[in-house]
Order: C-alpha cells, then sequence, then structure tokens
C-alpha cells in the first residue's frame, strides 16, 4: 500500500510537472504560432495573386496598362488614399477595393475596365479569408516599395535629360521603350484611352502619335519651339505646359520627367512612340 | 419577535462539550458524510490497508455513495492481474470521459459555421492559452480510444467472454465501437480545412451509393445538409459530434458497465468448468476488494496516463496540422479517410460502389452485432474454438490488407509529373519542401539531375528527392524527363519556388509542368 501512495503521489507530480512544462513555453507557442499563421496568410496571398490578379496588375504587382501598380511606394505613402478622396487605413482601403471592386475610376487614371468585385459577398468568388490573405500579401510589399522610391531619388542635374529638346539623343530602341513605358514610367496608365492623355496608338481616323508628332509642327496653333517630330516628343514629356492638345487641361501631365528620364530613356521612348503610325 | 432566527447546532454542542471535542466531532461527521460511511478512522486504517473488521465500513460507499455503487465491492484475483482484460475497457472508459473534458474545452472556442471555423481554429492553434495543448491532446485521445476500444473487442473476441450470459453486453459493446468510430470521425470534419473535408468527403460517399438510388441521394441530403458539404454539413456533423453521438455513448455506456457489474467480470477461459459462468461466485480467499487496492491502482492510472498524455503532446506529437482552408472545387492529390476507415476506402477500390461500399461492410457489422446469437458453442476454451479464432484472426489480417489498399500506395494512378511534384510539396501535409530550413532555400535555378552542384544541403537533398521522384513516377520509357526547380526572391521574406516538369511527348511536343509554391521566412512548417 506504501508503494501504491508514493506511485500515485510520484504520478501526480509528474502530471503536474508537465502542465507546468507546457504553462512556461505556452506564451511563447503562442506568439510563434500567430506569426506563422500570420507568413501562411502572405504565401495563400501569393498563390491567389498568382492566379487571380497578375494578368493586370503584373507578376510583381508593378501595374500595367490594365491595371495600376500596387507595389509602389504611391499607395502606402497616404498619396493613392488621398487620390481616391479615402480616410480609412491603407489596409482597408485594399480589402474594400479587392472584395467590392471599383465601380467608378479614381481621378487621373484611365484603365480600360474598372476593379471588379472579388469578395463572396459582392458577388465575387474569393471567401474571406483568402481576400484576408491577398491583402497580407499586398501589405507585404510596402517595406520593398517605399525602400525603393526613397532609395531612388531624382537624377542629379548632370545625368539627367533635362528640357533643352534642340540635344542631341542617342539611338533609342522601341523595345525597351515599351518595356519603359509599360512599366516603371506608367505611361501607359493614362495615354491608352483617350480620357485622361491622348491615346498614344491611332483611333479610327486619327492617326497614331508618331504621325500626329509629325503633322503637329505644320498646325497653326501650334505654339512649342520643335523643329522636328523628335523635339516635339521629348517637348510633350519633359515640357508638358509649352503646348496643350485641344481638349485637355494643363498640369494633368506630371511636369518632373525631365528630372527623371537619362538622355538614352528619353530616346527609347521617342523611339516607341514614333513607332504609333 | 425576530423575523429570522439563525440556528446553529454546532455552538449548542460547544457549550455543553467544550470546543475541543465538539471539532472533533464535527470533523467525524464531515469525513463519515463526504466517504458516505467511513470516519477518518477507518480513512486512515484504508490508506494503510489495516485488517478490516465487520461490519467493513469500506463497503458502505458502494451502497450508499453515486459514484461507488456503480462499481462492483470486490474483484476476482484472477482479474486483478495484466491478463485477461489488459484493462482495455478500464482504458476505452478512460478516453471517453478524457475526450468530453477536452473536447468541452475545445468548445468554448468554436463555431460550427463555414464562415468562422477555421478562423476558429486558427484562433485556438495561436491566440487560445492551452488551445494546441487541447487540440493535440482530444486528437490524440481519439486515435487511442479508436484503437483501444478496437482491441477491447478483439479481445472479448478472443476470450469468448460475448457468450451467454454476456450476449447483449456485447451488443452494447458493438454500438459503442461504432459511437468512438463515428465520434471520430465527425470530428474530423469540424477544422474545416481541405483535409477534413475531402477525407470526410470519401467516407460520406458511401451513403449516397445506397440503394436504389432515391434512397441513396436522400441519405445523402440528410448527412450533408445539401449535395455538397456546406454550411448545413458542417452544423449536422457538430452536432452529430457533441450532442447525438456522446448521449448515444452515455446511455450504451451505462447500460454496458451495469451489464458488465451485474453478470460479473468474465474469467479466464480455462479457469472454470466449460458451460459454467462463476463469474459472481468468488470465494473469499480469491477477492481483492475495491477499497483500497483497485481505488488507488485506477487514481494512479489516471494521473499517470494524463500525465504521460500532456508529455507526449508536448513533446512527440502533434495533431495534423491545419491546412488550406476547406475548398470543395479543389480535389487535393492523394486524399485519404482516417487510418481507422482506410479498409472500407480499400474495400471501395475492389468494385462495385453499392456492393463494396455499402452491402458487405453493413452486412459484415450486422453480423458481428448478432454473433452472440448465432455463435452459441458452450465452451470458451482457445482450444475448443479453433474455427472462430482463426476467422478472428483472418479478419485482422484482412483489415491490414484492405487497410493497405485503401492507401495511395495502392492502385491509385495519377501523372507522373503531378507525383514528383506532390513528392516535394504535397497537398495533404506540408511535407519536405515546406519543411526545409528557409534560409537555406538559395535564389538560383537547379536542375534536379545534377542536385550535387546545389549550394546548400537542404537543397541538394530536395533536389536529389525531386530527381528520385521524377524517374520512380515517368518509368523506364520517359528517360528524357526533366525536373526543374526555381528558387525566387519575391518580396520581404518571401521567396517563390518554382517546380517543373519537362518531356517530350511521344508525338515530338514539348510538354510541361509547373507548379509554384511561396514561403514565408516565418511560417513554420517545420515545427
Amino acid at each position: 500500500m506504501k508503494g501504491s501512495i508514493v506511485l500515485g503521489t510520484l504520478a501526480l507530480l509528474g502530471l503536474m510537472g508537465a502542465l507546468l512544462f507546457v504553462t512556461i513555453n505556452e506564451v511563447d507557442r503562442m506568439r510563434t504560432a500567430e506569426a506563422a499563421y500570420a507568413a501562411r496568410a502572405v504565401e495563400t496571398g501569393a498563390l491567389e495573386f498568382e492566379s487571380r490578379c497578375r494578368s493586370c496588375h503584373g507578376p510583381q504587382g508593378k501595374g500595367t496598362p490594365l491595371a495600376p501598380a500596387l507595389n509602389t511606394a504611391a499607395l502606402f505613402d497616404g498619396s493613392r488614399l488621398a487620390a481616391a478622396g479615402y480616410a480609412g487605413t491603407v489596409d482597408d482601403f485594399v480589402r474594400g477595393t479587392i472584395s467590392a471592386g471599383r465601380p467608378v475610376p479614381s481621378a487621373g487614371t484611365n484603365y480600360p475596365q474598372r476593379m471588379p468585385t472579388w469578395g463572396e459577398r459582392f458577388g465575387g468568388p474569393l471567401r474571406d479569408d483568402q481576400v484576408d490573405a491577398l491583402v497580407s500579401f499586398v501589405m507585404n510589399w510596402e517595406d520593398r516599395a517605399t525602400a525603393e522610391a526613397t532609395a531612388a531619388p531624382e537624377l542629379p542635374a548632370g545625368e539627367a535629360v533635362g528640357t533643352d529638346i534642340t540635344q542631341t539623343l542617342p539611338e533609342g530602341d522601341a523595345g525597351r521603350g515599351q518595356t519603359l513605358a509599360e512599366g516603371p514610367l506608367g505611361c501607359a496608365a493614362c495615354h491608352t484611352l483617350s480620357t485622361v492623355g491622348p491615346a498614344w496608338a491611332g483611333e479610327g481616323a486619327t492617326p497614331g502619335i508618331g504621325a500626329r508628332a509629325a503633322a503637329r509642327l505644320d498646325e497653326p496653333g501650334y505654339g512649342g519651339a520643335a523643329t522636328t517630330a523628335e523635339q516635339y516628343l521629348l517637348e510633350s514629356v519633359v515640357e508638358t505646359n509649352t503646348y496643350l492638345v485641344a481638349g485637355f487641361e494643363a498640369n494633368i501631365m506630371p511636369g518632373t520627367f525631365g528630372a527623371r528620364l537619362t538622355p538614352q530613356d528619353a530616346a527609347h521612348l521617342i523611339a516607341y512612340m514614333l513607332t504609333f503610325n | 419577535m425576530a423575523i429570522f432566527r439563525l440556528h446553529l447546532p454546532f455552538l449548542d454542542e460547544v457549550k455543553v462539550k467544550g470546543v475541543k471535542t465538539a471539532v472533533k466531532n464535527k470533523v467525524d461527521d464531515v469525513v463519515t458524510r463526504i466517504t458516505t460511511g467511513m470516519n477518518p478512522t477507518d480513512v486512515r486504517m484504508l490508506l494503510r490497508d489495516d485488517p478490516v473488521g465487520r461490519p467493513n465500513p469500506r463497503l458502505k460507499p458502494h451502497t450508499e455513495s453515486f459514484w461507488f455503487h456503480i462499481k462492483p465491492t470486490y474483484y476476482n484475483q484472477l482479474m486483478d492481474g495484466f491478463y485477461p482484460t489488459f484493462r482495455l475497457g478500464w482504458l476505452s472508459t478512460y478516453f471517453f470521459v478524457f475526450e468530453i473534458v477536452t473536447g468541452i474545452y475545445l468548445m468554448i472556442f468554436y463555431t460550427p459555421s463555414p464562415v468562422v471555423a477555421y478562423e476558429n481554429m486558427r484562433n485556438i492553434l495561436s491566440n487560445v492559452p492551452f488551445g494546441d495543448l487541447m487540440r493535440d491532446l482530444h486528437k490524440l485521445g481519439a486515435e487511442a480510444m479508436v484503437a483501444v476500444v478496437a482491441l477491447h473487442m478483439l479481445r472479448t473476441f478472443v476470450t469468448g467472454s460475448y457468450k451467454k450470459p454476456r450476449q447483449f453486453t456485447w451488443l452494447t459493446g458493438i454500438i459503442l465501437l461504432g459511437v468512438t468510430l463515428f465520434l471520430s470521425f465527425s470530428g474530423y470534419l469540424l477544422p474545416w480545412d481541405q483535409l477534413s473535408l475531402w477525407a470526410v468527403t470519401i467516407g460520406a460517399s458511401m451513403v449516397e451509393a445506397f440503394p436504389p438510388q432515391i434512397v441513396g441521394t436522400t441519405l445523402n441530403l440528410i448527412v450533408r445538409g445539401a449535395p455538397e458539404f456546406g454550411a448545413g454539413g458542417l452544423l449536422r456533423f457538430y452536432l452529430l459530434h457533441v450532442v447525438l453521438l456522446p448521449a448515444v455513448g452515455v446511455i450504451a455506456l451505462s447500460v454496458h458497465y451495469y451489464k458488465v457489474v451485474i453478470h460479473g467480470h468474465s474469467l479466464p477461459p480455462e479457469a472454470e468448468a466449460v458451460g459454467e459462468d462463476t463469474a459472481k461466485r468468488i470465494p473469499m480467499e480469491q477477492r481483492v476488494y475495491f477499497m483500497p487496492k483497485i481505488i488507488t491502482r485506477e487514481l494512479f492510472y489516471v494521473t499517470g496516463l494524463t500525465g504521460l498524455m500532456i508529455l507526449l503532446t508536448a513533446l512527440i506529437y502533434n495533431a495534423p496540422p491545419l491546412e488550406a482552408h476547406a475548398d470543395s472545387l479543389l480535389t487535393p492529390l492523394h486524399i485519404t479517410s482516417p487510418w481507422y476507415f482506410l479498409w472500407l476506402q480499400g474495400l471501395l477500390k475492389i468494385g462495385d460502389k453499392v456492393l463494396w461500399g455499402v452491402i458487405i461492410p453493413t452486412g459484415l457489422i450486422g453480423m458481428i452485432l448478432l454473433l452472440p446469437y448465432f455463435e452459441v458453442g458452450p465452451s470458451r476454451r482457445y482450444g475448443a474454438r479453433r474455427i472462430g479464432l482463426s476467422a478472428a484472426a483472418m479478419s485482422v489480417a484482412a483489415l491490414a490488407v484492405l487497410s493497405f489498399m485503401g492507401s495511395p500506395w495502392y492502385k491509385v494512378t495519377s501523372s507522373p509529373d503531378q507525383e514528383a511534384v506532390a513528392a516535394l510539396a504535397p497537398q495533404t501535409h506540408p511535407g519536405p519542401l515546406r519543411e526545409a530550413p528557409w534560409d537555406q532555400l538559395a535564389f538560383g535555378t537547379y536542375r534536379a539531375r545534377q542536385w550535387d552542384a546545389a549550394p546548400t544541403p537542404a537543397l541538394q537533398a530536395l533536389l536529389q528527392l525531386f530527381d528520385e521522384e521524377l524517374i520512380k513516377a515517368v518509368g523506364p520509357e520517359q528517360r528524357d524527363a526533366e525536373a526543374i526547380m526555381i528558387v525566387e526572391d519575391w518580396q520581404t521574406d518571401l521567396k517563390k519556388i518554382t517546380l517543373r516538369v519537362l518531356w517530350t511527348n511521344p508525338d515530338g511536343s514539348p510538354y510541361e509542368f509547373s507548379q509554384s509554391v511561396y514561403l514565408h521566412r516565418d511560417s513554420e512548417y517545420g515545427g
């Protein structure tokens, strides 16, 4: 009987010891598990993004002519929220946009289609947890997008193309110009339809931007300094308010491209624009 | 006139007998009430295992207390050892209670709705103190319970304890086995991840096969609440799991236990003459009294076993990690039912769903249920039951073979490209790629065939596995198949791993299959 009592007491102590062991590690375990589930949500979001979002927003969320960039500082520094007149947080903005879509375009944008609804309760295919995972994935761009923006300041004066349209530019490559226009420069966002800026491609009887540039010089209303089509295009990019195409207002086109482009990039861009006839 | 008069008899006692005597008497009284009939001296003698006089005060609780009246006063010495019960019936009861306790803890944090069930699970596992422990305990307890109850049935068969007068005890036992299996099965669905949805779907699909078709369709609607699992099905399985099955279990267990006490524990077959049942006639010198020997031992079992279960879950056992959210449109590769239903999945692979999935299992269960009513041979001796024992051995072997046939290793064909990729990144559990050390997944493009050129040991191991699995999957006629793994930097702390399989089709056209897996630094699949 003594043996049984000793054994029983030991078992009870063992049980309490085991519980104590779990208790000691519990806070750490919960913290790790929480981080792990947050991390797995990013993974799930990445898969969803690959299958549902990349075709319009680009594989790395850098934007395409069809949809704006998400992997960009503008989304996280509040400027896009301000442009949309949105008063909530970035997180809510992203969640709301994914779930409910965008019935009307934001000011200053000109995408061919509106963002569709993705959330199940708005008629889309995604459950709440999938939308949440997508939000986690998009929000995970914040660090890099912000760092990229601060790490790439405007080019120093000597290296930027500036506003002198008579300078001789190096040889340009239309293919690389297209990459620039549809990628980091974002030209395609506004110059695909003629809602915000004139479309580059020809529409109906109107020829493309390349042909229009050459014809522009002889138009009576033209008040700029360009003497060739190339100069006219460079002027339009770097001296945006010198000549305004009829029907478009001043200051819609950002005036900073003279400081952002190298002469080589400007040449690529112009070569690309000249391919639209 | 006082409206309310307080009268404490204890104070009168103090006045008459003095404080010391009054307190001593009061303590005696309280202890005697709690133990339903044993005063402190009796308890002390019980703990010392002193010889007991007559009338035996240790028998009082058996007549007066609820909890002890269901326990026998004494056991036969022959039943005191490990053989012939192996404590399996006791263990089944232990796990039944164990599952109720851990289950109630989990119930507090769970809502049976597809909208939040999965989120609740994540919360239990990451934000509820002891949530992970309780889930692991509940799962481990459930698996142990299935095994213990099944072994208990096997033991009862082998020792012939189902024979007269214990036929009905056997029948309630089979009901309890069914309750155990269905408790486990219905609990499987509740986490509402891919594994639970699809494992349960396999089982539930058998209901649909029930002939004629109108019956099958209706039964399927009743079980799943809709043609497919959804809000209705989850709620039904939850209610089965926490209300109906436990209720049936408690009732069947009560009857079962009552019958065990009424008929006595059946003795080892060789201990009594053929055709006799002497379980209730225990000679004085063969009695082992419940108090103190059995009760101390059972208390020791409960504490020791519970401590062991906690240590096991804290150190070794982990319930399967939560998979992706349940998705009825996305069938994962190689989904299997829980191990205790693999034999059924094996049966289904043999042939016709109606014959092998409904008629044969129903027939078998009916036969087992009614076994003691048609197997009426009088002898419980092993030597006299060669046919029965051989049948039992063959059934166990058949279960093992069928379980193997139910596993993905038997007669499951899918395309070799998917097989090779699934070997690294399976769809039903984390697998080697997700469990690999994240830091060792160096950026670059790697060919599996040149695995030894990879820069880190983890990558080498993964690529070697990829290569072996591809060769295994494509067979000798597809020697030009190539496996490629690409690791890219995708986001902060996020890598994209693309697994690609390429080959040339027999008609000369190129073939490519590719699947990407994203891995975050903190996702902790490894543990």
